[in-house]
């Protein structure tokens, strides 16, 4: 159960931006965004952990000690070619999303907009860095790590997020999952990470699409103005 | 001479046939004629020194396998099946290798665990007799640092310390090759170097910096190429004689201990020795002359040569209550938002004084240290007289620190300089005396200088001073100053080390202390201090600061530096020829702004004009929002731009009221607002409240996670005219339509309103809603509509 605490250093305005829901372009107070990032750096928490599982691609089984099928074709499809999967949890705590809260009851709605939006940013980076790791680990053995793929991306059903959490030892890093499948805390990520042999990672690319790309909410406001077609 | 490494143990094994899932270091118990047979093909191709098959010998690794118990048994066999094949050509080096765990606060285990974990294997390796350690494989500055102090507490041999670099040139945790250079040569490492990883192409470049960064030899052992996975099993694609021919390039950047990791074999090593034996020169080391801080990312130099650099100086409780009372409550939250906010100012290096009476200063210390180092990349400086609190921060920081401060006073002298010695850590030396104060620059060079001696005679090198030239009140001693200065100048001519001073104590007693501190300062700067202590939050230090770096040639782009900094600085604006706006328009232009703190003051004015609250209201605030609506709507502003807008609306109202207490605003209606059972996401529903509540509604939040009853309830209670419903994944949903069932059941009168992540139109229409609201903004002009508004 290998754990890490990503450190953060910093919290990218431009993304954060973008979670909040502003164009790279649009005027907006540099200030009070650069505010809502220190308070992020501040008050995220950052830990991950993960296992790595050998995965059976021809039955679509993570061979975990209770194997799991998967029947989804979105994850099907991006694991093809993986001989094993890194399955990650990630989280910044609750600190932040308490902070919003507070925020909100007290009247400082753009503050809290933002500072929520510096988590989403807090806990990409720290996945980011966690799939770093699991990428330097595996390529030790000659694999490639491809990229993340979370639950409720594409035609995987968020259904599946307690069985991932248990695979990834979430609980060792207090993340809980609700009857609705929901992270607790909220700021958190669940997601698999196919580790492909060489021979397989040329198509790698192709197959791998952006996180946006599988997503069907065209009308995000968070969604990444370049994407690949 | 160029030293020769042997390759990998690891494909040596699996080629002896070591299963998949089987410890390799049992073999050396169990097997130990294979891995003798190994090692003598290594030694048999040229390899001068051979490493032990010890590199998972840990009690942490031993453990995957039951074997925790065996350290000292399978390290020294280890080193028995390796002396079996050595002879009298070669040597050996004693493999230690990670535990797999991060050190905190990267991860769970502690320095002190993984520092026992070390000694543990390294004592078995120094008993055993091995020639050298070597610690390699490393990713973790702080794991390399536990290892490294292991190593020195229980082995008299010399050291070699190998990170694992990623392409981008820096270790997966963040240390670039010159920053681990400098910690590990300061914290007494014999080699350095880099291993696995990688190949040697991009090893050539890591090689080079580690070369120019210490005085140390430097050691690499790339892979034999990239590793690629065919048919199940890990190959390296390197020939022996493609990876000979880095040889020559890897010795010309600087490498003189040369090897190979994963994928080498004994033809490979046969290849590197051959083509090594050729080279004519080998590498010569220079000593290093500068002085340098790192943190775990960072390098930070000092001197003459380098641009002066800022050491904040507020960690400190010194004089600060409420940071005492906070740091004394254990909370860490205002000392690192000071950390941050001084490096936004311009701090190169912070200083860290835990002093808070009555507290486990070694505890907070510790604390301090692990949390800061995990949030800032600027090296740290460690301010205590306890050398206990000392000590436990130099053990928890991730580089090479500075110690504030030294003087000559015996009992500190006894106690902090082999500290520094022990965690490679710099110096600031402090001219004082068990006798006092010296008054004089001569004297402060002739204390300055027995201080130097003391730590010279500890192991520590000039580059590991820094000068404190002490600086005292000009209010009682008018030469005070003046004496400082020249005790810089004397510094900078006579002993060469950096230059380091707290300034603020010239001004102490006199008014405008920020003038004096800042003309000081540039004084200073030009007299040769290198490393001022300060406040970097005063504007006026500020000021003098850019200006002063930009004089004093140090820095080339300090000039272009000022220049940007001041450049676009707003001019005198000059008396505007036009009228300036009626009242009513300047409200609705400022709300429509976001300019929370302007609109006050303007709404006064207006009620001051005799404007109705009614007509503020309709015709500046509503026009506004409306006109903000307009603009989301067109994809001319954003959500953010929007809430800024609500909240200056809402400074707006509260103005109002404080002038007018007893003027009450009609509301247009009452909202009962909530996010479904199971549902724990509120942000949405949390801004359409504020929208709402800013345009004119009565809001009933109820919440997150609410029951159809409680929201059913609500509503009759509070005779709602409009329930407006979130939830925002699919899992969710089925609890919209039963709220909706719900309330239909009670005999609801109003309207509901539905919006969320995942919800759609039609699902709003499927589940018997009235409206569905895609955003905030539509939500509000949706319940006007339906209320009529």
């Amino acid at each position: 159960m290998p754990m890490y605490h990503p450190r953060l250093t910093t919290i990218d305005p431009a993304e954060t931006k973008r979670y909040a829901g502003l164009t790279s372009k649009s005027d907006f107070s540099a200030a009070l965004l650069a505010e809502a990032c220190t308070q992020g750096q501040l008050l995220a928490m950052p830990k991950g952990v993960w296992q790595v599982y050998v995965y059976d691609q021809e039955e679509h089984t993570i061979l975990s000690p209770e194997p799991l099928v998967l029947t989804a074709d979105s994850v099907i499809k991006h694991l093809h070619g993986a001989s094993q999967v890194a399955v990650m949890a990630v989280t910044i705590g609750l600190p932040l999303e308490q902070e919003v809260s507070n925020l909100f009851s007290q009247n400082q709605y753009t503050l809290a907009l933002l500072l929520d939006a510096a988590g989403t940013t807090a806990v990409e980076t720290a996945c980011d860095a966690v799939c770093t790791i699991i990428g330097q680990h595996a390529g030790r053995s000659g694999l490639t790590a491809g990229r993340r793929f979370s639950p409720g991306y594409g035609s995987w059903s968020v259904e599946v997020q307690p069985e991932i959490l248990k695979l990834a030892t979430g609980a060792s890093i207090e993340l809980s999952v609700t009857d609705t499948k929901m992270l607790v805390p909220r700021k958190s990520v669940t997601a698999i990470v196919g580790l492909y042999p060489y021979h397989q990672t040329v198509n790698l690319s192709h197959q791998q699409e952006l996180a946006c790309d599988k997503c069907g909410q065209a009308g995000c406001h968070a969604r990444k103005e370049t994407i690949s077609k | 001479m160029i030293a020769i490494f042997d390759g990998a143990m690891g494909t040596m094994l699996q080629q002896a046939g070591l299963e998949p899932g089987q410890c390799p270091e049992i073999w050396n118990i169990e097997a130990a004629a294979k891995i003798t047979a190994i090692h003598r093909q290594y030694v048999a191709a040229g390899a001068t020194i051979i490493e032990t098959n010890t590199f998972g010998a840990n009690r942490i690794k031993l453990s995957h396998y039951g074997l925790e118990n065996k350290v000292a048994a399978i390290n020294a066999a280890g080193v028995a099946a390796a002396r079996q094949a050595a002879g009298a050509h070669a040597k050996i080096a004693g493999s230690v290798g990670p535990t797999g765990k991060f050190i905190a606060p990267l991860g769970e285990l502690t320095f002190a665990d993984a520092y026992a974990v070390y000694y543990e294997q390294i004592s078995a390796l120094a008993q055993a007799g091995v020639d050298y350690i070597i610690i390699e494989t490393i990713i973790d500055i702080q794991e390399m640092r536990a290892a490294l102090l292991a190593a020195k507490a229980v082995s008299p041999q010399p050291v070699i310390c190998q990170l694992s670099f990623d392409a981008d040139g820096r270790t997966v945790t963040g240390t670039d090759p010159r920053t681990a250079a400098i910690t590990l040569e300061a914290l007494g490492a014999s080699v350095i170097g880099a291993n696995c990883s990688l190949g040697p192409a991009q090893l050539l470049p890591v090689v080079e910096i580690l070369a120019q960064a210490c005085s140390l030899p430097i050691s690499v052992q790339p892979n034999a190429g990239m590793p690629e996975l065919v048919n199940g099993q890990t190959v390296f694609p390197m020939s022996a004689e493609e990876m000979a021919v880095w040889v020559p390039k890897l010795a010309a950047a600087g490498a003189s201990y040369i090897g190979g990791c994963c994928g080498t074999t004994p033809a490979h090593i046969q290849a590197i020795r051959q083509t090594a034996d050729k080279l004519t020169t080998t590498p010569a080391k220079q000593s290093q002359t500068f002085t340098a801080l790192t943190s775990r990312t960072r390098t930070v130099y000092l001197g003459p040569q380098v641009s002066p650099v800022i050491i904040g100086e507020r960690i400190n409780p010194t004089g600060r209550k409420a940071l005492a009372a906070e740091i004394k409550a254990g909370s860490f939250v205002t000392v690192k938002k000071e950390a941050l906010a001084q490096i936004k100012a311009g701090a190169g290096i912070l200083d860290v004084n835990m002093g808070v009476p009555g507290i486990d200063q070694v505890l907070v210390m510790k604390q301090a240290i692990e949390d800061l180092s995990a949030l800032v990349d600027v090296p740290l400086a460690i301010d205590t007289t306890d050398p206990a609190a000392l000590e436990a921060g130099l053990k928890a920081y991730p580089g090479r620190a500075l110690i504030n401060s030294v003087s000559a006073e015996t009992e500190r002298l006894d106690t902090f300089l082999p500290l520094a010695k022990k965690y490679g850590a710099a110096v600031l030396c402090l001219p004082l005396s068990d006798i006092g104060v010296p008054k004089t620059a001569a004297e402060r060079i002739k204390i300055a200088r027995q201080i130097i001696q003391q730590a010279e005679e500890h192991g520590l090198n000039r580059q590991d001073l820094l000068l404190d030239a002490l600086v005292m009140t000009v209010a009682t001693d008018s030469q005070a100053a003046a004496e400082t200065l020249l005790t810089l100048k004397l510094y900078r001519e006579q002993l060469g080390c950096p230059a380091v001073m707290g300034l603020s104590n010239v001004s102490f007693g006199l008014p405008r202390r920020d003038v004096m501190n800042a003309a000081f300062c540039a004084m200073a700067l030009d007299a040769g201090l290198d490393a001022p202590i300060l406040n970097p939050f005063d504007p006026l230090m500020q000021d003098i600061w850019s200006a002063a770096v930009a004089l004093g040639g140090r820095n080339r782009q300090a000039v272009a530096e000022y220049s940007k900094k001041y450049v676009n600085m707003p001019a005198q604006a000059p008396e505007s020829a036009t009228t300036a706006p009626d009242i009513l328009t300047q409200i609705r232009q400022t709300v429509i702004n976001g300019e929370t703190t302007g609109v006050a003051p303007l709404i006064r004015q207006a009620l001051a004009e005799n404007h109705s609250p009614l007509a503020i209201t309709e015709q500046a605030l509503t026009a506004a929002m409306n006109e903000v609506g307009q603009a989301f709507g067109q994809g001319r502003c954003f959500l953010p731009q929007v809430l800024l807008s609500a909240e200056t609306m809402r400074t707006a109202f509260t103005t109002i009221k404080e002038v007018l207490p007893s003027h009450t605003t009609q509301s247009l209606g009452t909202v009962v607002l909530a996010t479904v059972k199971g549902d724990i996401h509120d942000l949405g529903k949390n801004i359409v409240a504020a929208l709402l509540e800013n345009n004119g509604f009565t809001v009933i939040d109820l919440g997150k996670d609410v029951t159809a009853e409680t929201i059913v309830d609500a509503a009759r209670n509070h005779q709602a005219h409009i329930v407006g419903l979130c939830a925002l994944m699919t899992t969710t949903l089925p609890q919209v339509d039963a709220t909706i069932t719900a309330l239909k059941a009670d005999g609801f009168p109003g309207q509901t309103i539905v919006g969320g992540a995942v919800l759609t139109e039609s699902y709003a229409r499927q589940a018997g809603a009235d409206a569905y609201a895609a955003n905030g903004v539509a939500a509000v002009n949706i319940a006007k509509q339906l209320l009529g508004c």
